[in-house]
């Protein structure tokens, strides 16, 4: 008993010791760098989680073609990476049990959320638990970010408060000089839209200029708009607002276009973030002129790390040719910045230590600019750097539209074209 | 005769209990904790539906509605009145207690009827929990967070609990004269009332036992993963993979819903795994198979050579 | 808005009673619930989608197509499946698992095929713009599918009371033993009406593009949900009955939308819950089950 003890004390001993010492030697690479993450591959959120999947494998391709990741903290050398993938079916209770697998089982050196916050809910509690830094994708939910938990940050889609700012600067602005008084707001009811929504009804209330006609909620699942266009239509708003998921998008700008109404202004989050989607499904000429978020797939930002968006298309397009199922869009250039992310993370951590991969991530924001503009944190870990500016599906040619960004003025490329 | 009654009684305790001790020891032993809990979750939910499948011979395909109630029992509890999280869980079996008082009329359908009732009205407790208008009390669509009292020990060991509860529960069916008598309606219920039973009470008592138990499961999951979406506390896959543990087992048995849970589930995680590109579609075909070929679940390759199964 | 309502939930509900006929049917004949029923709904869609982007068949050229295929493929579906599933102890309960499955591989083989995400069919196909009804403007795809629900409804009507066949079928419907007893081919007889009530699916399916804007490969289970609602709101075996439950869905979704938006969705589920503990032998019903 008492050898043991002593034993256990030596042991402990040489532990604090190690751990005092500084990094002198180098300590000894891995072989290899472990990435866990989840997919969905079928269910309701596969159409926003494939083309993030896909994207990440590409920058892990196009890394392991290089030999790896070129880590300071093991002097410089390559190491290549190994994912670990694993399908998740859009059902939480399976990602949970996944994400805890990724941890507890194969112990990867960085976890990355499923996309969509529904997905990335339970791996929030779960990464914290085990102090598992979690890279989260698309994860918006603002439940998940608090200044007591350091093992998270958002990677891409800003808070969903922060991005529709520009719309209600917009109206209130440049749109109050050209006549729009009045705004209707149709929102999905889900934690994504339902956010934007209840900020822009904020914004417009507390500047009192364009007044909030009609703010109305829809469940998530709702497919057809008809009535609905039709109770707006009779309010007589200038501008309408309608924040849903692609499907609800599709399913409003087709029926608006059936309507025959005509809106001065009119916006929907996909018409531009996923605009090929939108596009293939309702025609060019329901969504021509309507306005939209300009989010990086459609806004040549000037990258300092990875390939220009221009570059990375044709590569997406050359590995997934149209008519794999997998549009690209926001969601694709979400999944590789994630990938630049993580290069520029392991390239300067101390270790991969947790704490030290938490110091790495957040040192790079404000400095890291990608494809997808600028990656600056917040304290907490929620994502405040990406500006969405607000643009405009302008016809360019015959049967083709420009997303056009058209506020604020200083990332403007173009002016708006109100409806009369 | 009575002796060979109370060893068979004592047999079905034994099987009990060395199911709640293996997964009290697996925690030790494996490190994927939330596997181990959707086990007995899964362990849990697929015998609280054959107390009321199994011996009453009505299915709620709706059943997840119980546990939603009891997610949300207990995170209302948390949130409003700052229990804390024992106290909580009894909120989580009172909401699942009083879910299923009302909806004691769907007792008069029978079949399908009910069956689809039973999901319409988790479907429609889902739309009232998830609406905006109510974000103020349920959060709405945003979703609670409750990292205030996250406890994965305790919750896992108070999960365990609830499971051996509801197995001695059943055992306590299995072996008791109010088990046989249920039986009897779910055979014959013209038969059994004219017998002196009362269908009425049976069922009921039935009922509102397997929600209960469905409801604190629901609680122990909102403890123990503590930051939930209604989508997570209502998903009907919940429900399906009960029901189909349950059958593919073996309903009325005690081991039939075990054995379903640790095959199937088993199974399931594996594949999710190893192949994760067809898991969905090999599922899928399984669950085909095992109801053509198996309908009365695995302990009827024994039951059917007039072997008594645990 | 009110009169608007009406009439947009009128047409909009026909659509629901063309999807709810199929699933009406084999109930009805069977006592199984098909789960994939919105699953076959789906491939539907597909079928329609594909046969125009790679051959540019006008949908309701496709609808032709999908309706003979599908009904010709029910019969050997049936076969491998029901009579089998039929002589298990709790058939009516074992169906709802084993279409899950079904409806798991069909969604499965499609999401690995197509992909996951939305597909449709240009707007133009229907028509653009509206036709305007009392001052309501509706979209003229409406107007062909309410025609074409109209048409199946009729179908099935001409066919259940009118044709030797129908005349088993509705037989099989009272009882199945004593059809099997007076000699009747039950099992031919209900793999013709599991084959219509594909066909009927598909048809629907043809259509989801213009009424939901877009299809994807998980679509089936919202679907399912509803045309329960509208099959046991209307009564079952009756096709009249679902035209009925068909038509009070739509217009009180229209009204929900117009005036209690965000709880329109409660709607279909209390609808249900509703007509079943109230009525449980739908609305047109004479008291053929016991409850």
């Amino acid at each position: 008993m008492r050898s043991k003890l002593l034993a256990l004390g030596v042991l402990a001993a040489s532990g604090i010791a190690m751990a005092r010492a500084p990094a002198q030697a180098q300590p000894a690479a891995p072989s290899q760098i472990t990435i866990g993450e989840l997919y969905a591959s079928s269910g309701p959120y596969a159409s926003i989680s494939m083309p993030v999947y896909n994207a990440f494998k590409m920058w892990v391709d196009e890394t392991n073609a290089k030999g790896g990741v070129q880590m300071q903290a093991f002097g410089n050398k390559r190491i290549p990476i190994k994912l670990i993938a694993y399908d998740d079916q859009s059902s939480t209770a399976t990602a949970a049990t996944l994400y805890n697998q990724l941890i507890t089982q194969d112990h990867v050196d960085l976890l990355i959320a499923d996309s969509g916050s529904v997905l990335t809910s339970v791996g929030v509690p779960i990464a914290r638990e085990h102090k598992q830094f979690l890279f989260d994708v698309s994860g918006t939910g603002a439940a998940f970010f608090s200044d007591d938990n350091p093992y998270i940050a958002l990677m891409a889609d800003p808070v969903s408060t922060i991005w529709p700012h520009y719309i209600s600067d917009y109206l209130n602005d440049e749109g109050y000089k050209e006549g729009i008084r009045t705004v209707a707001i149709l929102y999905s009811t889900n934690d994504f839209t339902g956010t934007q929504a209840a900020a822009l009804k904020g914004f417009f209330e507390r500047d009192k200029k364009v007044k909030v006609v009609y703010y109305q909620g829809v469940p998530t699942n709702t497919s057809n708009y008809t009535v609905l266009i039709n109770n707006i239509a009779a309010q007589n708003p200038d501008a309408v607002l309608e924040l849903g998921y692609v499907g609800n998008d599709i399913a409003f700008l087709r029926n608006l276009q059936d309507s025959g109404n005509q809106f001065r202004f009119v916006f929907t989050i996909y018409g531009g973030t996923e605009k090929e989607e939108i596009e293939k499904n309702v025609g060019v000429s329901a969504v021509a002129n309507t306005f939209s978020y300009v989010p990086a797939s459609n806004y040549e930002y000037k990258p300092e790390i990875g390939m220009t968006q221009t570059e990375f298309r044709a590569a997406w397009e050359k590995k997934y040719p149209s008519g794999s199922g997998v549009a690209f869009g926001a969601n694709a250039i979400y999944g590789y910045m994630t990938g630049l992310v993580i290069q520029r993370t392991l390239e300067t951590t101390k270790s991969l230590d947790q704490m030290a991969i938490h110091d790495a991530v957040f040192a790079l924001s404000g400095k890291l600019k990608t494809l997808d503009g600028t990656f600056e944190l917040r304290k907490d870990g929620a994502q405040i750097g990406e500006v969405t500016p607000l643009g405009q599906l302008q016809p360019a040619g015959k049967d083709d539209l420009k997303l056009v960004a058209v506020y604020p003025p200083d990332l403007a490329n173009g002016k708006a074209v109100l409806g009369k | 005769m009575h002796s060979s009654r109370t060893r068979r009684a004592i047999l079905d305790a034994a099987i009990a209990t060395s199911v709640v001790a293996v997964m009290g020891i697996a925690r030790g032993v494996y490190s994927n904790e939330l596997m181990l809990f959707n086990f007995i979750m899964f362990l849990t939910l697929s015998q609280g539906l054959n107390i009321i499948y199994g011996f009453t011979g009505y299915l709620p395909f709706g059943y997840v509605g119980f546990f939603g109630a009891g997610a949300y029992g207990f995170a209302l509890a948390v949130m409003h009145l700052h229990l804390p999280a024992f106290a909580a869980m009894v909120c989580a079996g009172l909401a699942a207690l009083v879910l299923s008082v009302i909806l004691l009329p769907l007792l008069r359908l029978s079949g399908a009827y009910f069956a689809i009732a039973s999901m319409a009205a988790a479907q429609a407790l889902y739309e009232v929990i998830a609406n905006p208008d109510l974000e103020n009390v349920t959060k709405g669509p945003y979703g609670v967070s409750l990292s205030g009292v996250f406890a994965p020990a305790a919750s896992y060991y108070l999960a365990l609990a609830i499971l051996a509860v509801t197995l001695m529960l059943v055992v306590w069916l299995r072996n008791s004269r109010f088990g046989m008598s249920l039986q009897a309606i779910r055979d014959d219920s013209v038969s059994a009332s004219m017998a002196g039973i009362s269908v009425v009470r049976g069922r009921t008592v039935a009922w509102t036992l397997s929600a209960v138990i469905a409801g604190l499961v629901g609680g122990v999951f909102a403890w123990h993963i503590s930051v939930f979406y209604p989508d997570t506390a209502f998903d009907l896959s919940v429900s399906i993979f009960a029901t189909v543990f349950l059958l593919f087992g073996g309903a009325t048995t005690l081991v039939g819903p075990l054995l379903g849970v640790f095959i199937l589930y088993g199974v399931y995680n594996v594949i999710g795994i190893a192949v994760p590109q067809y898991f969905q579609f090999t599922y899928g075909a399984l669950i085909v198979l095992l109801v053509l070929f198996l309908p009365n679940g695995l302990v009827s390759l024994l039951t059917s050579r007039g072997i008594r199964v645990p | 808005m009110l009169i608007g309502a009406v009439i947009a939930g009128i047409f909009f509900g026909l659509y629901f009673t063309l999807v709810g006929l199929g699933l009406n049917l084999v109930f009805g004949v069977m006592r199984i619930v098909n789960l994939a029923h919105g699953d076959v709904l789906m491939l539907g869609g597909v079928a329609a989608w594909a046969l125009f982007t790679s051959l540019g068949l006008h949908p309701l050229v496709s609808a032709v197509l999908v309706l003979v295929v599908f009904l010709v493929a029910g019969l050997p579906v049936y076969y491998a499946v029901v009579p089998r599933l039929l002589r298990s102890r709790d058939s009516e309960m074992l169906s709802l698992i084993l279409f899950f499955g079904l409806s798991q591989m069909i969604e499965a083989v499609t999401t690995i095929s197509i992909g996951a995400t939305e597909r449709s069919l240009p707007p133009r196909l229907m028509g653009v713009g509206p036709i305007i009804l009392f001052g309501t403007r509706l979209p003229k795809a409406w107007f062909y599918s309410a025609a074409a629900s109209a048409i199946a409804v009729l179908a099935v009507y001409f066919y259940l009371y009118r044709t030797r066949l129908g005349t088993l079928t509705r037989a099989v419907m009272v009882s199945r033993d004593e059809a099997l007893a007076t000699g009747i081919d039950v099992n031919m007889v209900s793999a013709v009406a599991f084959g219509i009530s594909l066909a009927l699916a598909g048809i629907a399916g043809v259509f989801a593009p213009f009424i939901m804007g877009s299809i994807t490969p998980n679509m089936g289970v919202a679907i399912n949900l509803t045309a329960f609602a509208v099959i046991v709101v209307g009564t079952l075996g009756n096709p009249l009955g679902t035209l009925l439950g068909g038509i009070i869905y739509g217009v009180s979704l229209m009204l929900m939308q117009t005036y209690l938006s965000s709880w329109a969705n409660l709607l279909p589920n209390l609808l249900l819950i509703g007509v079943l503990l109230i009525r449980p032998e739908g609305l047109l019903g004479r008291k053929v089950r016991r409850a």
